[in-house]
């Protein structure tokens, strides 16, 4: 090079150029690492600070605090199992009720929907997703609660109440509220995002297949059952294991609906409660380096384990499924 | 089908007749479950935002804009629980976006498949689907306590929590979607990196970051319980962030469980409040959506 | 440096034959004994090829022959990918660039890059073009107008778009986003341009003007093309270098190599027999 070139393409003007980016580069890398590594942080500080404020609890009751379905301000005695039971169970019952309905609207969305009309559904699902959930607790007490108390617990004692083994069920005052009210709150609230995920991994299957299947002969409901389900097993677990993580943790709306009562029992109309909709009613009661507030703590922090392994398992199921879309 | 054994001619015929009406029966039943099942959850997202309107609509009264919640029966309105949700909602997004932003940019043009960011990005998804409950219950014992009062800056803290991991999601796959190209493009003239991703990258996805933030406000706007053990609620006109602050949430959550008559009228308003707007915003999002990918 | 180019045309196992018209020019790159891995695979084998100043040299080739390869070496463009290196020596301006330490940001707005799909940026077609000229240098306003302006005049853009500099890049049309992707190219005053496949994603007429920019641009840059298409690399290139299988088989001006190549290979490649 001999520098002979004339403008646009002169060496001086290009070495006397500067640059900048010498420090920016590494500057900004550790500045996204530092806000990545800000959020694991987050996580780490939310469940060391529900344990370390858990630890009271723990102590004075022992392991005893799992399988005590005791709640009693009076006599300092808390215990956790009762809450615990009646969100397993109110999310069991939400589920129970939520995957017929979303494994339904999701067939009818990527099978049997005109595709204009498909899309119009879709998306109104997709806004009951955003629905508030402090709304659905006003709706599911003033509209779901009242046909509950008159109509469904009285049917429901009339059919089955003599009925040895099922009676249990069925026992109780009608109040309307409930652990059966509380699943049907949660499961509409949790359904758009079962349905999303199922809709997902349907749509996803390579088209060939679903041809092929059609090419045999089968019907829509065949093409669904023996290949399009087998097909997107796990997507579809790991949608139901995420909406039950939803389903666990969720506050308002069942704080309107559940009742709130300590207890364990068989029926599914009597008033109950569960971790969430207790720390939210009783937090306010509990004042501070008070050992239920300790006791609050530590369900939390079971709260917190119990979302985290149900996450961890739809994640899995969600990866392996996704793993195994891109094999075949 | 293959496993109904073989047998005479005749016999057959007429056993897969009937096995053909019987497939066709349960081809029938199943769809006319799945049409039930859709016309069920159309019927409730009916059914609430007729409640709403209904109840909601005769209390949407200029007073209710202009007046501060005050005692039953003497014409309070909800002026400051709106400004206190706009303005706690405000603040977590400017605190709760641009972490976001910073975090969605290290997952998709640093970190990638790192161990790091293979962590970050479960955390991001386990904070984006932890009870919304536990949030607040941490933002007490570790800002309320500590400082001895609940306050609105407590209250957007919370809710900035709960919006960070929306914007982690969307920014990552948004800046997924821009192709290498691109970034070639301003590498090749001589464009460090962290230019072409803030000049070239992120504004090439801005309509999709933008998305992200429309549906964190609309996640957060609409929360309730991580704001009653940090801003607490407040019936009084305050713009004071280090004062407990009203909400629009909070104070629907007061007044429907409470037994007077102009209470639970302004509960139901304000709920309508609260779910158009955050409607309208997914609606909005929704159609922009559909819109860029045509 | 002109005696090292004259015996620097050696090619990869082939005949050593000097080649004469281009060997009288400077050389703006000398590539010596080059090898490139992507992870564990090898990709070009021990190529040397040298680039003369202010010509147009023309890369063909097979797919997968390893020709846009070596371009992206040339702006050390494969940095961004792990797994990816390269060996041997690429001289530029006296320096090899594949040693460690290259400030490659400047190297890079020294040798510019035109791709295969043009790729304008997410902003207004004033600012696509200011983008590069502001990463190197502090302008003002009048001066980077005055910039702006004579980049688009000479992809001949100018009249087009003279109105609307402030709409935005992407919409306008894929030739004319070609255009503006080279004049983007040149604002930041490179010396040597380097065109991967330009105009394949690009109809007749819009490859046609190219062609002809290509021509006016070779007076002042040194101008490396990958193209898939013989014509084109018939009609602009001055030398014409082909790679088979990650090796540079022959390089020849263009003339010799379109009329009588050395080479069997090439023969067939050029006459379509392959490719």
């Amino acid at each position: 090079m001999d520098g002979s070139t004339q403008q646009p393409a002169q060496p001086t003007v290009a070495k006397a150029r500067h640059s900048g980016s010498l420090t920016g580069d590494p500057l900004f890398k550790a500045l996204a690492m530092a806000t990545g590594i800000g959020v694991l942080l987050v996580l780490g500080v939310i469940i060391a600070v529900m344990a370390i404020g858990g630890i009271p609890a723990f102590k004075a009751f022992g392991p005893g605090f799992l399988f005590s379905a005791v709640w009693n301000p009076v006599t300092q005695h808390f215990g956790a199992a009762a809450p615990v039971f009646g969100t397993l169970a109110s999310s069991a019952l939400g589920l129970l009720i939520a995957v017929p309905l979303a494994f339904g609207t999701a067939f009818w969305l990527t099978a049997l929907a005109p595709p204009a009309l498909s899309s119009v559904i879709g998306m109104a699902v997709q806004l009951l997703a955003a629905v508030p959930s402090i709304i659905f607790g006003m709706w599911g007490f003033f509209v779901l609660v009242p046909p509950m108390a008159h109509y469904v617990q009285p049917t429901a004692r009339h059919l089955f109440g003599h009925i040895p083994g099922l009676s249990a069920l069925v026992a109780g005052a009608p109040f309307g509220t409930g652990l059966l009210t509380a699943g049907l709150i949660l499961a509409i609230m949790i359904m758009p995002s079962i349905t999303a995920v199922m809709r997902d991994v349907f749509v996803s299957m390579p088209a060939v297949l679903r041809e092929s299947a059609y090419g045999l002969g089968a019907t829509r409901w065949e093409v669904m059952r023996q290949v399009v389900l087998p097909w997107s097993r796990q997507g579809v677990v790991g949608g139901i294991v995420l909406g039950m993580g939803r389903a666990m943790g969720e506050t308002m709306a069942v704080t309107f609906v559940i009742g709130d009562s300590n207890h364990i029992g068989w029926s599914l109309f009597a008033p109950s409660n569960t971790i969430a909709s207790l720390i939210a009613l009783e937090f306010p009661e509990s004042p501070a380096g008070s050992l239920k507030l300790a006791s609050l703590m530590a369900l939390g922090a079971i709260l917190m384990a119990i979302s985290f392994i149900t996450l961890w398992c739809s994640r899995m199921l969600l990866a392996r499924g996704e793993a195994q879309a891109g094999k075949r | 089908m293959a496993s109904s054994p073989p047998a005479s001619s005749l016999s057959v015929s007429g056993k897969s007749r009937s096995r053909a009406l019987q497939r066709k029966a349960m081809d029938r039943l199943a769809t006319v479950l799945s049409w039930c099942a859709t016309f069920l959850v159309v019927f409730v997202l009916g059914s609430i935002l007729w409640t709403l309107l209904k109840n909601g609509l005769p209390g949407l009264t200029a007073a209710l804009f202009t007046r501060s919640m005050g005692a039953p029966g003497q014409g309070g309105g909800l002026a400051n629980a709106i400004v206190g949700s706009i303005l706690q909602t405000g603040l977590a997004i400017l605190l709760g976006a641009p972490a976001g932003l910073m975090t969605g940019i290290y997952l998709a043009e640093y970190g990638s498949h790192s161990r790091l960011a293979r962590a970050v990005r479960f955390v991001s998804d386990m904070l984006l689907s932890a009870p919304s409950i536990l949030i607040g219950l941490f933002i007490y014992m570790a800002l309320v306590a500590p400082l001895g009062h609940f306050s609105g800056f407590a209250g957007s803290v919370a809710l900035a929590i709960l919006a960070m991991p929306i914007m982690v999601r969307t920014t990552e796959d948004m800046l997924r979607l821009v192709p290498l190209s691109m970034r070639e493009a301003g590498i090749a003239l001589g464009a460090p990196k962290w230019r072409v991703i803030l000049f070239i990258c992120v504004r090439a996805a801005r309509g999709g970051i933008i998305t992200g933030v429309l549906l964190a406000i609309a996640r957060v706007a609409g929360e309730t319980a991580p704001l009653l053990f940090t801003s607490l609620g407040n019936s009084e006109w305050s713009l004071d962030m280090r004062r407990p602050m009203a909400s629009l949430p909070v104070a629907i959550y007061q007044y429907a469980g409470s037994a007077y008559q102009d209470w639970m009228q302004q509960a139901w308003t304000g709920a309508l409040l609260v779910t158009l707007g955050v409607l309208i915003i997914n609606i909005v999002v929704r159609i922009g959506i559909r819109g860029g990918r045509t | 440096m002109n005696g090292e180019a004259a015996s620097g045309t050696m090619q990869a196992g082939a005949s050593g034959t000097p080649q004469v018209d281009e060997a009288a020019r400077p050389l703006a790159i000398q590539v010596r004994n080059l090898d490139f891995y992507y992870g564990k695979t090898r990709a070009l084998h021990n190529i040397s090829l040298d680039f003369p100043e202010r010509s147009v040299t023309g890369m063909i080739g097979p797919s997968g022959c390893g020709k846009s390869t070596l371009l992206r070496i040339l702006n050390r463009m494969y940095d961004l990918y792990p797994g990816q290196r390269a060996t041997g020596e690429v001289l530029y301006d006296g320096q090899n660039i594949l040693a460690p330490g290259v400030d490659l940001n400047l190297l890079r707005s020294r040798i510019g890059m035109v791709f295969q799909k043009p790729t304008p940026f997410p902003m207004s077609i004033y600012d696509n073009i200011a983008f590069g000229i502001r990463l190197h240098e502090r302008v003002s306003r009048s001066e980077m107008d005055g910039r702006v302006e004579d980049a688009l005049r000479r992809v001949a853009l100018w009249a087009e778009v003279k109105d609307r500099l402030q709409a935005s890049a992407t919409a306008m049309s894929g030739g004319q986003q070609q255009r503006l992707c080279i004049a983007r190219t040149i604002a930041t005053r490179p010396e040597i341009i380097l065109l991967d496949e330009p105009t394949s994603a690009l109809d007749p007429v819009s490859t046609a003007r190219i062609e002809e920019l290509l021509d006016e641009l070779k007076g002042d840059f040194t101008i490396a093309i990958v193209t898939h298409n013989m014509q084109q690399a018939a009609r602009c290139a001055d030398q014409v270098a082909f790679f088979y299988l990650g090796e540079l088989v022959e390089v020849d001006s263009t003339a010799r190599m379109f009329t009588t190549p050395r080479e069997s290979r090439t023969q067939d490649y050029i006459t379509g027999r392959f490719g």
